[in-house]
């Protein structure tokens, strides 16, 4: 959003300077990079579980530049990155990332920050797969007891990773019991909690709204013990200045830089709510896993 | 007035434990209503200030199509807020014809697409109330030896309730619209809790998706409070008559 | 005092608002056939004649509502509709105008008698005028002398809406004298009124005409314009059948038609 306030700058220092008669203005210089700000399109479930707004208050402190965060969900922030409308993304489904990185929209992907995705359901359970250790099971047996599921359907990271689920238990989900929302993870849990009926959350935006549900946990994640299947990696990807020359590159890998570093990945390791930690920092590694700076299944020979 | 003031203290005091229960801090409520306000009350200016002329032109000419360009304002009456965000979104997107303002994500665009949902209500209205006016009053206007704009400025008085109601009504639907400052403005809110672009709808909308339905419920009422206010003002400076 | 100079003046040689072989008509249709009229500064002309028979389009026309098809409007002789249009507006500013329907502007009865005066201020003035007026009491001479005139000098604060029909006549009368025109035109100024404020608004004539105004009434009631008028016009199906002195007029005709509709023979 910086290029508008420059042109504003701009536009107003030359007006001064016109009726001055050319007198430099350094006051238009500073007050243009105190005004910059970086917009940042993002998931919901970042953004819902209050996380950003730690990391992007310890930014501001550091380098005096307003964050401007946008939850949208994984599709549509990266589609927004698509069109150049942000300067950076933080999403979670690697396939899109990868197809994003791809199509030549991103650059200098880091891998973030993890947590897991869990099943949640009604206390009464009627697809009985509470403590399930495999979670294409847990869904075959919801598909074949017809028990309410509610799907995100809005193309974010949860809702891609829920149909990976389906694919790989072998289920084509069709039928009154399967319900798109096409709302956020916040609502979609709303509705699961209403209904009621089962649904695939993240692990943070279920906990920061689990006082407010009756719905619990039937299939943990990884990180409790749970199939590798609901893992739940986050990546942040700058807006490529190449194809959008208006992107704020420079400040995207600020703030990539910032999150990725020590500092920012301890306050991602510290965030708790209601003393559960939400997000487990991945980026700080002696061994870095030299993947996460390409498309997964890149090779060098790709041309 | 001091009897009036005396008697409102025991709802004051009744309100008190609901004001310090507030679950939230001050300043981000204090600023999303700024935003509100800002967006929607410059956004109806301008499209009063468009939709006059408009409704004067139209209401007071005869030219092929007009039945066609009434039934087009009437049409935008009623034209879905999500619709107009998508519009408006292609028009300020970077990739659009608007893309080198950078536009996105800011009040100016979301007073764009408020813009464009009120017009049409101002307008539809405003004409409605132009053309009900008798043609003597312009007659006798005329013959005093107004000119052109003269006679314009009398109509626009003495449609003034009905045009009032038609900017009530152009505001009622920008402060309360969320489809298309959702869309353009990004609901965004900065991290030490002042709003940028998110507005009172948007933030309802926000505290819905996360299940918290009572911050949810003040934040509406809160809405609905603004609203009545700017109606009590605006009928009051009006003279009461709408 | 007044009635008793009807006549003894020359007319036709000074100057005034004058149309001069005027045809008009609307959509196609004729309305105004090669009319000659002249209203002079400190005379009545009575115009009656049928309804339906073009009385409205004329006086229209000496108010510049319409440009004429054919012929020409003079102020004193001069082509109004040759002129620029900030000249032609000067014009029209020298025309006052009373219609048959009050037509008051939804305000104080102040703010309607004072509307001529307001709109010849530049902006600057009104501007200037509109801030003075702030916290005081808005008073004008030209508009209580009007209403004077007219019988409603305690009228002035009072919302236009309040009035009574004939009050609101008299209202629109006082408005079209408020801001001193030389010329005023009535189109059947009382026709929905009852005899007493009838009165009051043919009184209104006479000062008006006393002053030195040019007058032209359109008028379907014989005996208004046998008290009212110095002239007298006769129209019929669109033409003038005869115009001259109100005595010679109503004694005596020349054209038959307006012997038969002075007698009240001609009914349409």
């Amino acid at each position: 959003m910086i290029q508008r306030r420059e042109f504003l700058v701009a536009t107003a220092g030359g007006m001064t300077a016109a009726l001055a008669g050319c007198t430099a203005d350094d006051e238009g210089e500073n007050a243009e990079i105190l005004d910059e700000t970086l917009t940042l399109t993002t998931t919901t479930s970042t953004y819902d579980t209050g996380l950003l707004d730690e990391v992007n208050a310890a930014f501001e402190d550091r380098y005096g530049v307003a964050v401007e965060a946008v939850a949208q969900g994984t599709g549509a922030a990266l589609e927004t990155g698509r069109s150049g409308d942000s300067d950076v993304v933080m999403v979670h489904a690697r396939s899109l990332e990868d197809e994003f990185i791809r199509d030549g929209y991103g650059v200098n992907r880091r891998d973030l920050m993890f947590n897991d995705f869990i099943v949640v359901g009604p206390e009464d359970d009627p697809a009985e797969i509470d403590g399930m250790d495999d979670v294409t099971e847990a869904f075959q047996a919801i598909a074949e007891t017809e028990s309410t599921f509610i799907s995100r359907g809005d193309e974010s990271g949860t809702h891609t990773k829920e149909l990976a689920i389906w694919d790989e238990a072998g289920i084509e989900p069709s039928g009154e019991w399967y319900r798109e929302a096409g709302s956020g993870m916040g609502e979609v849990l709303n509705q699961a909690n209403q209904t009621p009926g089962y649904t695939l959350a993240d692990r943070g935006t279920f906990i920061s709204q689990q006082s407010e549900l009756d719905i619990s946990i039937r299939v943990e994640g990884p990180i409790e013990r749970g199939p590798d299947l609901l893992a739940n990696p986050y990546g942040i990807v700058a807006v490529n200045p190449g194809v959008h020359e208006n992107a704020n590159y420079d400040l995207a890998m600020s703030y990539i830089g910032f999150i990725t570093s020590r500092e920012g990945q301890e306050i991602i390791e510290e965030y708790t709510v209601e003393g559960e930690q939400l997000f487990f920092p991945e980026a700080v590694s002696e061994n870095p896993n030299f993947q996460q700076y390409v498309p997964e299944d890149w090779t060098p020979d790709e041309e | 007035m001091i009897e009036l003031v005396s008697s409102l203290v025991p709802i004051a005091d009744s309100f008190t434990p609901f004001i310090v229960d507030f679950p939230f801090e001050r300043n981000y409520v204090e600023s999303i209503i700024y935003v509100s306000l800002y967006v929607s009350l410059t956004a109806v200016l301008i499209s009063t200030l468009v939709s006059l002329p408009i409704a004067m032109l139209v209401g007071f000419s005869e030219f092929p199509g007009k039945g066609f360009v009434v039934a087009l304002i009437n049409t935008g009456m009623g034209f879905p807020s999500v619709v107009v965000g998508l519009v408006v979104l292609f028009t300020v997107s970077n990739e659009g014809p608007l893309g080198t303002f950078d536009l996105m994500f800011t009040t100016e665009a979301m007073i764009m697409s408020q813009f464009v949902l009120a017009t049409p209500v101002i307008t539809g209205v405003s004409l409605a109330a132009v053309s009900s006016i008798e043609d003597g009053v312009r007659d006798a206007a005329y013959a005093m030896g107004g000119t052109r704009l003269d006679v314009a400025l009398v109509i626009i008085k003495e449609a003034r309730y009905g045009i009032m109601t038609g900017i009530l009504a152009g505001l009622g639907r920008a402060i309360s619209e969320v489809g298309s400052v959702l869309i353009v403005g990004g609901n965004i809110a900065s991290s030490d809790g002042t709003s940028v672009t998110r507005t009172l709808t948007t933030a309802i909308q926000l505290e819905a998706r996360q299940g918290r339905f009572e911050t949810a419920l003040i934040l509406g009422a809160i809405l609905v409070t603004l609203v009545l206010l700017v109606n009590g003002i605006v009928l009051r400076l009006g003279g009461g008559r709408v | 005092m007044i009635q008793q100079q009807r006549g003894e003046r020359e007319w036709g040689a000074n100057d005034g608002l004058a149309l001069k072989n005027v045809s008009h008509g609307f959509d196609g249709t004729d309305v105004l056939d090669e009319i000659t009229l002249t209203v002079e500064q400190g005379e009545t002309v009575a115009i009656i004649g049928p309804s339906g028979t073009g009385k409205t389009t004329l006086l229209r026309l000496l108010a510049l509502f319409y440009r004429p098809d054919t012929g020409t409007l003079e102020m004193d002789r001069t082509d109004v509709w040759t002129l620029s249009e900030r000249e032609r507006l000067n014009v029209r500013r020298r025309i006052g105008m009373v219609f048959q329907e009050a037509n008051l502007f939804d305000t104080t009865v102040r703010r309607n008698v004072s509307y001529g005066q307001h709109i010849r201020r530049s902006w600057t003035n009104r501007l200037n005028h509109w801030l003075s007026r702030i916290g005081n009491e808005d008073t004008s001479q030209e508009v209580a002398e009007a209403l004077d005139v007219v019988g409603l000098a305690d009228a002035e604060t009072q919302p236009a809406t309040s009035l009574s029909g004939g009050e609101a006549q008299r209202v629109a009368f006082a408005r079209a004298l408020a801001y001193e025109p030389d010329f005023l035109l009535l189109d059947e100024p009382t026709s929905d009124l009852d005899p007493r404020n009838t009165a009051v608004i043919e009184d209104a004539i006479e000062t008006a005409r006393a002053r030195g105004l040019g007058v032209a009434i359109a008028t379907h009631d014989m005996n208004q314009a046998e008290r009212v008028a110095d002239r007298v016009a006769v129209m019929l199906e669109g033409r003038l059948i005869e115009f001259g002195p109100a005595e010679r007029v109503f004694t005596n005709p020349d054209d038959p038609r307006a012997r038969k509709f002075i007698d009240g023979e001609l009914v349409y």
